[in-house]
């Protein structure tokens, strides 16, 4: 079951049908450049639904991050450790209407906190496109320290961003 | 939600992380060409939690084909109904190459076969079998369904044969 996180403006809660052409628009377009995108509509359906399979394999995943009020779909924030990746990180992922409010930093730490107190993990980190200027910009905004490099056979080069440990993060 | 299928000799439940080894061993080989592999271990990777997703999404999805008393993973066989697919289709990838002449694919495409159109209730069953993918067409046929020259097929496979399956009062 994939949990229901709140926080001050936003919900962050399982992948709904109801979300699913926000994302394939989201997965189409050039916001999706930085993450090996855009992608051709035809695969939004199968990335869809393996968000939510993450959830079953790995016992945490990515979140809808929804308005808290009208419940429309702003991003996908959580925990992403897919099989080709070095180790678990907070991910975030903006939809056009998500950007600007200061709702990515706001979701990234909801998830931060949920997988230091829920997971009992005491390292997190990010893994960020160097040219992904926003990213960069979140991952500092969020305490984040450079950590090193780790090279994807298809993304290429991504740099690590750790995370301020449980108590830091508080 | 039905989650579980039982035939003579097998069980089709729905697919569980425990699969995966079985998936992941059957997509690094030159079986797997037919149903888009050999993969690399992240896309694969994404592919079988899509399978377990689809589940959620949609409230059915491939099952897990397994022998009675016996939960090892054999291949996946059920409804595969992504947005773009012009019709609701049964599909089938059989992991375990000492299957063939068992008529265990067989005995669960079947089984699968009829559940969509009694169950789901659908108005028609199509398989979307890759060109030069003999074994999957002739497991096709075996089951009924026939090569529909004039149906729609997914944009991202263009050459893809359709075979579409008798409703079972047709088949009777």
């Amino acid at each position: 079951m994939i949990p229901v996180v709140t926080t001050d403006r936003l919900t962050l809660r399982a992948p709904e049908q109801r979300d699913f052409e926000t994302y394939a628009a989201f997965r189409a377009s050039d916001r999706a450049k930085t993450v090996g995108g855009p992608f051709p509509r035809s695969h939004a359906f199968q990335s869809f639904c393996a968000i939510i399979g993450h959830w079953t394999m790995r016992g945490y995943g990515r979140w809808i991050v929804a308005d808290k009020t009208t419940d429309e779909p702003v991003g996908l924030v959580g925990i992403f450790y897919p099989e080709d990746w070095p180790e678990p990180e907070v991910a975030w992922s903006m939809f056009a209407n998500g950007e600007g409010k200061g709702y990515a930093c706001e979701a990234a730490k909801a998830a931060r906190e949920w997988a230091y107190e829920t997971l009992g993990w005491n390292r997190l980190v990010s893994m960020v496109d160097p040219t992904n200027t926003r990213s960069v910009a979140l991952a500092k905004r969020l305490g984040c320290t450079p950590g090193g490099t780790f090279t994807h056979e298809t993304l290429g080069e991504l740099h690590y961003w750790v995370h301020p440990g449980p108590e830091a993060a508080r | 939600m039905t989650q579980t299928l039982t035939t003579d000799r097998l069980i089709l439940r729905q697919p569980a992380p425990a699969d995966w080894a079985a998936f992941w061993a059957f997509f690094q080989t030159e079986r797997s060409t037919g149903v888009g592999g050999p993969l690399h271990i992240g896309p694969a990777w994404r592919h079988f939690a899509a399978e377990l997703g689809h589940w959620q999404i949609r409230g059915h999805g491939m099952w897990t084909v397994t022998r009675k008393g016996d939960d090892a993973a054999l291949g996946m066989v059920g409804p595969w109904t992504p947005e773009d697919w012009p019709e609701t289709e049964v599909g089938w990838m059989i992991f375990e190459p000492t299957l063939e002449g068992t008529g265990i694919a067989t005995e669960a495409a079947k089984a699968a076969v009829a559940h969509a159109y009694g169950t789901l209730g659908w108005d028609t069953v199509v398989s979307y079998v890759a060109p030069g993918n003999d074994r999957s067409a002739r497991l096709a046929e075996k089951l009924g369904a026939m090569h529909d020259t004039n149906a729609p097929v997914p944009n991202r496979y263009p050459d893809t044969i359709v075979y579409r399956h008798p409703k079972p009062e047709v088949a009777a």
